[in-house]
């Protein structure tokens, strides 16, 4: 297969399941599309059975299209470039010249890996998708793409994208290939972290679904009398074992029941945990950083240093009881992860995740990102360096929560009380937003105490959150656009927030001294002009 | 307002870089945003939004007005009844959006503008909430220059930059030739950012 690799070929048959899975993807884009659809079948299908044929009619499609598209999918790999061929009514094709591409992404299912196979992701610059995808190639040409990128990358614009580098090169080589694999490139590998095990059980308990999965259980079991329909028996066989005492045996029964369904979630969190994290290791091999995990279906993550715009560092209150946070280093174009967890739009560039490490290490880390421009920088919550921003917060944001509480609170009394009894629901609504304003000023005081900013020549980090903590940190340099806002209470007070726009989201720093805001958004706008590094 | 042992640039450094500075860059050619000569944009913009409100309102107006009819027309004694509230509340609605449609452009448009400095393009806006946004040359994807029926009839044209990520930042209502000037310095300097970068970099 790899014998003449100049000529057209195609993907294994594996591919298949892969070009299916991205049409169930494509097909359930948005969950709102999803469901519509599902509960429109159900309808049909309540009216008249037999459209129950359609769905394994609909399997069936699905497949085809799958094997359709592997049909068509052809790809070439040339001395400087790849060409993909696609599509079956809609052709495409794609030439990307190896300077483009930006990162090579390798995932592996668990198929894939007993046959040796790997499906490639190819990120580019500039556009925020990834645009080359190939499902189920060797293993070996993933190493063929990546030695010809890296030889691209490294004889043409070596001199910008390394600067920070270089100087580290001459001092480096007494960490030089660490890793198990190496040999597979020439370049340097720094192993920087591994998850163990302990770290990976605490993900796993930290999971935040665990609290839904425990809302949804006990709904469930109300809703369905779940709960009583099983105890019953049991209750029953108890009451005539402990005769008299079926009290304490009830509530024996019932802890115990709950209990089991909790360390079942517990179990079946912290089993994802490892699914997803299984030997997490993080290295860095020349400009790129790289992390490899999973348990079944193995997942490589690489992006180029000099693409990483921005370092987010969080902690949820569990995992703050574990002393880990969780570092995210976020490409240019990249989807914040809320929005790619749910969206799962696919073939987006890939944040590069550490999903929990101690603080030192996430130091260690932004040192390794931002070079010594970042000193001074903190990316960890609990720093005393943050500066606060103005109290004037406070009262704004309760407010805000107050009214948007009472407007919520008065369309729902509208809509049972109805408009006869409009007095009745003003005075109702008046006495709730009142009602409303301790808690609404606590969650904003709260807000306000998380909120904080730390800036240096040459970088700024924010942080803010509400029961967790997260900090944003990024380089003046990496910076897209800036932007100086005031509200008219802000502008009697001589205060602004502070937008400052990045190629993978927004960061503001609200409630800050005008002047200051000005100054930073003058400094930002001077490192961003005089600066002759690449952002990207 | 720094933060403890954090090096408070704002106050000496910004006057005498220091060791941050830049060669290319003299201490008095650092931006600074506040002392700045904001151009206004083109005085047609304000009959421009006029016009474009008032054709809304206008379509509201008729639709107003087929219902008024319709309610008339049909006969109903009880629907007539209901509807009278209604209707004076939306014809009050549509006077007081005709009002707001003619003076609001002559609030907003005198109080937004742009300015083009060597290095970036700044526009700022808004009466009440006021905002200053700033995008440096050397950070712009593209641009795009664009106008609808209703600005081509005024003789205007919208310019668009592009910086990388989300988001385009537009400079509304600016003269045809004015935009396409600009667009054509924004282009010139995209180039030269381009051109110095891959000049120093290398």
């Amino acid at each position: 297969m790899m014998a003449n690799p100049a000529t057209w070929q195609r993907t294994s048959p594996f591919a298949i399941v892969f070009f299916v899975g991205k049409t169930i993807k494509t097909l359930g884009q948005s969950f709102a599309q999803l469901l519509v659809t599902f509960g429109a079948l159900a309808v049909l299908i309540r009216r008249n059975p037999y459209l129950f044929l359609l769905i394994p009619l609909g399997i069936l499609a699905i497949i085809a299209t799958g094997v359709l598209q592997y049909l068509f999918f052809r790809f070439a790999v040339q001395e400087d470039r790849i060409l993909i061929r696609q599509g079956v009514l809609k052709k495409t094709s794609l030439d990307l010249p190896f300077e483009r591409i930006q990162g090579i992404n390798v995932e592996r299912s668990l198929v894939d890996r007993m046959l040796g196979l790997v499906t490639v992701s190819l990120d580019t610059a500039g556009s925020g998708a990834a645009e080359g995808q190939l499902p189920c190639v060797d293993a070996a040409l993933a190493d063929l793409l990546r030695t010809r990128v890296s030889a691209k990358h490294g004889s043409g614009d070596e001199g910008d994208a390394r600067d920070e580098d270089a100087e580290e090169a001459s001092t480096g080589s007494a960490r030089r290939a660490v890793g198990g694999r190496s040999g597979r490139t020439g370049e340097r590998r720094e192993a920087i972290l591994t998850l163990t095990t302990g770290d990976i059980v605490r993900i796993g308990l930290a999971n935040h679904n665990l609290v839904l999965v425990g809302a949804v259980l006990a709904l469930l079991g109300q809703s369905l009398d779940f709960a009583a329909d099983i105890l019953a028996p049991a209750v029953e066989s108890a009451e005539t074992a402990f005769a008299g005492a079926d009290d304490l045996a009830q509530t024996l029964l019932v802890t115990g029941f709950i209990a089991t369904l909790l360390a079942i979630a517990l179990g079946l969190m912290i089993g994802a945990a490892v699914l997803r994290h299984h030997n997490f290791t993080l290295w860095r091999e020349g400009t790129t950083f790289r992390s490899r995990a999973g348990l079944l279906t193995q997942k490589e993550v690489v992006v180029e240093a000099a693409k990483i715009q921005q370092i987010s560092v969080s902690q949820s209150p569990l995992m703050r009881l574990f002393r880990r946070y969780r570092l995210q280093a976020l490409p240019a174009a990249a989807m914040p992860a809320q929005a790619r967890d749910a969206g799962g739009l696919p073939g987006l560039a890939e944040v590069l995740e550490v999903p929990a490490l101690k603080d030192s290490r996430a130091e260690g880390i932004r040192t390794r990102v931002f070079g010594r421009e970042g000193d001074g920088l903190t990316v960890l919550p609990g720093s005393r360096g943050f500066a606060r921003i103005s109290a004037h917060f406070i009262p704004v944001l309760t407010l805000r929560i107050s009214l948007v509480s009472a407007l919520i609170g008065a369309v729902i009394l509208l809509a049972i009380v109805g408009s006869e009894r409009a007095l009745g629901v003003a005075v109702a609504v008046v006495i709730w937003w009142f009602c409303s304003l301790p808690p609404a000023a606590l969650i904003s005081w709260l807000k306000w105490h998380r909120h904080g900013y730390v800036y240096t020549g040459e970088g700024l980090a924010n942080r803010g959150g509400f029961l967790g903590r997260k900090v944003d940190s990024f380089l003046f340099r990496k910076v897209q656009s800036v932007a100086v806002r005031q509200s008219p209470l802000q502008r009697r007070k001589g205060l602004a927030t502070l937008h400052a726009h990045l190629a993978c989201g927004k960061v503001s720093v609200p409630f800050i001294n005008h002047g200051m805001a000005c100054r930073l958004r003058d400094r930002i706008l001077y490192r961003v002009e005089s600066s002759r590094l690449r952002w990207l | 307002m720094g933060s403890p042992g954090i090096p408070d640039f704002t106050k000496a450094e910004t006057h005498n870089p220091g060791p941050f500075a830049n060669p290319e860059v003299r201490p008095g050619s650092l931006p600074r945003a506040a002392t700045l000569d904001w151009q206004p944009l083109h005085p047609r913009y304000a009959k421009r939004l006029q016009a474009g409100a008032l054709i809304r309102i206008g379509v509201l107006a008729a639709v107003v007005a087929a219902a008024h009819v319709t309610v008339l027309l049909a006969g109903f004694e009880t629907l007539s009844r209901i509807a009278v509230w209604p209707l004076r509340i939306l014809w009050a609605l549509c006077a007081l959006g005709g009002a707001w449609a003619v003076v609001k452009p002559l609030i907003v448009v005198p109080r937004c503008g742009y300015a083009v400095r060597e290095k970036d393009i700044l526009y700022r806006s808004g009466v009440l909430w006021r905002a200053v946004r700033v995008v440096p040359f050397s950070r712009v994807q593209h641009t795009r220059t664009d106008s609808g029926v209703l600005d081509r009839r005024f003789g205007l044209a919208n310019l668009t930059v592009f910086p990388a990520g989300a988001g385009g930042h537009k400079i509304p209502g600016l003269g045809t030739d004015t935009a396409e000037n600009l667009r054509a310095y924004v282009s010139e300097r995209i180039e030269a950012e381009k051109l110095e970068a891959a000049d120093t970099g290398s």
